[in-house]
């Protein structure tokens, strides 16, 4: 799918060549492949077949929750409560799971709660019209206090109820939680490209009150689209739990930044209505491969973290760089 | 330069001024003159030229050519600072304010009174009661902005504007918005600031106002000075001047075909946009097009809102093909099959960063495309025939609208409601800020819309626009529909009269 969508737009650029390299998807995907290179030849460990599907096991979570705002900003809005609301829903699950509940209930019921939180969001966000920024990062405290409420503040366990979607592997290689979140991308990807409610979400998030008169039920595509948002933290919980085993409340802080850091760096601009989801994901790539490669050429982890922050701004400089110019 | 003592002195004299944008000229060859204390009013048609005059006296744009004098001495253009140097403030039609500070906190923004390094606000809220005295206003300074009345605030515009002490006062469309009252007392307030021997240019649609306190009434049409009268002894011929602002060369005007006109599809009955609005009632016929005039600000707009639940309305009924039709949303209205291309195109009409196929079927995704997928390649050839028809230029359909001109932008606002199929056009300023060919291209398109039976409501500024393609023409004054006039009164005359409220009780018998 991913392949098809590249050949519309080459199709439709076909005339306008010279502008190639300011599609940020391209120069996106030089970038991971010359820096995959340079990393490679200082050490060759990185081209370990273990360490790519490592590399792309250790993003799955944080790149579902990048889809997820990547919706949200195409739609001209926000949710900095993803982290949590992933976090809440894990949290339910593990607390089911550790009073007996069976997985085949302890599941949807954690699926639902994420996807009701997103619902709450955007309700507020949608009738309320104030900036989903503030309504979100007030929700963002309120989930984790639900979370901290549930599991009083202690490590949850999954009881290794998710060991079975640790384990399984396709070819004895590529886990299948990877092949989750590849598909997850491929549907939002389908989504926000082919159908109407997805070009609705664009058109919203270019001009909302364009959208309005357009006769576009505006409202109703906010709400569905931060639903939406939650079943993607709900789905992401389960690849985290998979993967951990564990959980505590507190679990969920940074991730909407990595997330936001991820879209942006993709070409998803804050203001909506541009950028791509397939941008997304090579976004939140570039930013797993970066932190593989500090972490395999031994740089010290503090300054790991200074580099993450600065990328977040250099990442929001470039992406608003031709307003700079015009001015 | 030797002045006579018994003479006025000459403060501004602008000559040969030319401003053009793309595709249009504002000003061609515009000569004007002011002197000490004088108030100089310039009237005309909505986009004849004013504003952009007194933007370019203020430095707000530069002049293609032509010269600037003043005291005597020559200049080629302006800058906003030395425009302030010379002496010359201007209070703009919009809102310049900080609605959380208070009276005499906005006055002083940007020239706050310290003492010691901190502001003194005994000494700024001194300053500005002696000016309230001295010009007549009463206000509570300690008042914030937001706690105002509309005229109120224009108080403060006025107090703001006199706090570089200029010897020019430059005032855009002062009393637009208010009463008889509140016209009233703005308007002594400006001779109050005339007599302190400040010069003022004053611009106004109300010609009743001017009369009352212009010293002399300059008449410009498109972008070209007319006529200048002296109206020291306020008995200026109105009946004169409505006839310098309208007076046009008959090539001017668009020449459309004629075609049978049907029965009334479109009614709107008792429409009140809140409690307190004039009831409106319109009609519009099959096949025929029916145009609103009215000077800017006249409430057309928000007519336009209401009607297709835009806006919310107080009470009034809508009728459609002899039904009444209940309009809440824009989404109702398009369901019913009427368009509303709106006025502002960038901020209202386009989503500047979509593709032109994008924004060509925003509307008509639903219509078009049956399941829940869309294919990119099937909804371009789709757009392919009203690209065509239109001529929209561009590099291809996928082309981002933002980097089209404003004639194929226009072109695309209105391709996406031709691509809805609808029966009822409303048009807001349908040509504004487009060149003269893409406007009869527009006019062709209208024609033609309506030789196919649709209907059309286009509220437009171009009065040449007006004359050529309405069948009736409803005035709107105050958001009140003043008068319809049939094909046979239509004309730049009338229409003016009605929207400046020019009407002689004889003549009103004569016209009817």
């Amino acid at each position: 799918m991913a392949k098809t969508n590249m050949s519309v737009n080459t199709e439709t650029k076909r005339f306008d060549t010279k502008n190639i390299l300011r599609d940020q998807r391209i120069l996106l995907f030089i970038i991971i492949v010359g820096g995959a290179l340079i990393v490679g030849a200082v050490n060759e460990k990185f081209w370990n077949p273990m360490n790519i599907v490592a590399i792309f096991q250790q993003i799955a979570v944080a790149g579902l929750l990048t889809m997820a705002m990547g919706m949200l900003l195409l739609l001209g809005g926000i949710d900095l409560s993803i982290g949590n609301i992933m976090i809440l829903s894990g949290c339910v699950m593990s607390v089911l799971l550790t009073n007996g509940v069976k997985l085949a209930i302890a599941l949807p019921v954690g699926i639902l709660v994420s996807i009701l939180c997103g619902l709450i969001n955007g309700i507020i966000i949608a009738k309320s019209k104030c900036m989903p920024l503030i309504i979100s990062l007030g929700m963002s405290g309120a989930y984790f206090g639900i979370a901290l409420l549930i599991t009083e503040g202690r490590f949850m366990s999954f009881k290794l109820a998710f060991e079975g979607l640790r384990t399984l592997k396709l070819f004895n290689i590529i886990p299948i939680t990877l092949l989750i979140f590849i598909a997850l991308v491929i549907v939002a990807s389908i989504v926000v490209n082919r159908t109407k409610y997805g070009r609705r979400i664009v058109a919203i998030g270019g001009n909302e009150k364009n959208a309005y008169l357009s006769g576009i039920n505006v409202d109703l595509y906010k709400i569905l689209t931060y639903s939406l948002s939650g079943l993607y933290c709900g789905i992401a919980a389960i690849l985290y739990a998979s993967r951990l085993d564990s959980i505590t409340a507190q679990g969920g802080s940074g991730y909407e930044l990595t997330a936001l850091t991820g879209a942006i760096i993709g070409g998803i601009t804050f203001d909506g209505g541009k950028g791509t989801i397939l941008g997304a994901f090579l976004g939140v790539v570039l930013m797993g491969i970066l932190s593989n490669a500090m972490t395999i050429l031994g740089v010290n982890t503090f300054v790991q973290e200074i580099v993450s922050g600065l990328i977040i701004v250099v990442a929001v400089v470039l992406s608003n760089i031709d307003a700079i110019r015009k001015k | 330069m030797v002045i006579m003592m018994d003479e006025k002195k000459l403060v501004i004299e602008m000559r040969n001024i030319v401003k053009t944008f793309p595709g249009v000229t504002a000003l061609n060859n515009m000569t004007i003159d002011l002197y000490e204390g004088e108030i100089h009013c310039l009237v005309g048609e909505n986009g004849a030229g004013k504003s952009t005059l007194v933007k370019v006296l203020s430095g707000a744009y530069t002049p293609d050519s032509g010269e600037i004098y003043v005291d005597g001495k020559k200049y080629y253009g302006m800058n906003s600072l030395l425009s302030r140097d010379l002496g010359i403030s201007i209070i703009y039609q919009e809102n310049l304010l900080v609605p959380s500070m208070n009276v005499v906190e906005n006055v002083f923004v940007g020239f706050e009174l310290s003492n010691k390094g901190f502001v003194d606000k005994k000494k700024m809220k001194g300053y500005v009661k002696k000016q309230c005295d001295e010009l007549g206003i009463q206000l509570n300074l300690d008042k914030t902005i937001a706690s105002l009345s509309v005229a109120e605030q224009q108080y403060v515009k006025i107090l703001k504007a006199l706090i570089t002490k200029p010897r020019i006062l430059i005032m855009d469309e002062p009393t637009s918005m208010f009463n008889v009252e509140d016209a009233g007392r703005v308007l002594r307030i400006v001779k109050n600031i005339a007599q302190k021997g400040v010069s003022i240019i004053y611009i106004s649609h109300f010609l009743k106002e001017v009369a009352q306190i212009a010293d002399r009434i300059t008449v410009i049409r498109d972008g070209v000075h007319v006529r200048t009268y002296d109206n020291s002894n306020n008995d200026v011929d109105l009946d004169s001047v409505v006839c310098d602002m309208v007076g046009r060369p008959v090539d001017m005007f668009y020449k459309k075909e004629e075609h049978p006109i049907g029965d009334v599809v479109f009614e709107v009955e008792n429409l009140q946009i809140s409690r307190d609005a004039p009831p409106v009632n319109l009609s519009v016929r099959k096949g025929e097009i029916l145009g609103i005039a009215g000077m800017v600000g006249s409430g057309r707009t928000e007519i336009a809102n209401a009607i297709v639940g835009a806006s919310r309305k107080h009470s009034g009924v809508v009728r459609f093909h002899g039904r009444a039709i209940n309009v809440n949303s824009p989404r109702d209205s398009i369901s019913h099959g009427i368009a509303y291309i709106t006025e502002d195109r960038q901020k209202l009409g386009l989503m500047l960063s979509g593709s032109v196929t994008e924004n060509l079927t925003i509307v008509g995704l639903d219509k078009k495309f049956k399941g829940f997928f869309i294919n990119v390649k099937s909804s371009v050839r789709k757009v392919i025939d009203i690209i065509n028809k239109l001529q929209i230029k561009m590099a291809n359909p996928m082309q981002e609208v933002q980097n089209l001109s404003g004639g194929n932008q226009q072109k695309v606002v209105l391709g996406k409601w031709l691509f809805t199929d609808c029966d009822l056009f409303i048009f807001d300023e349908p040509t504004r800020g487009i060149d003269v060919n893409a406007k009869a291209e527009f006019y062709k398109i209208m024609s033609e819309l309506t030789k196919l039976g649709k209907s059309i409501i286009m509220i437009s500024s171009d009065m040449p626009e007006l004359i050529s393609m309405s069948d009736r023409i409803a005035v709107v004054r105050k958001g009140r529909v003043e008068r319809i006039l049939e094909k046979e009164e239509i004309s730049e005359n009338s229409i003016i009269r009605y929207a400046l409220e020019v009407v002689k009780n004889g003549e009103n018998k004569h016209v009817s």
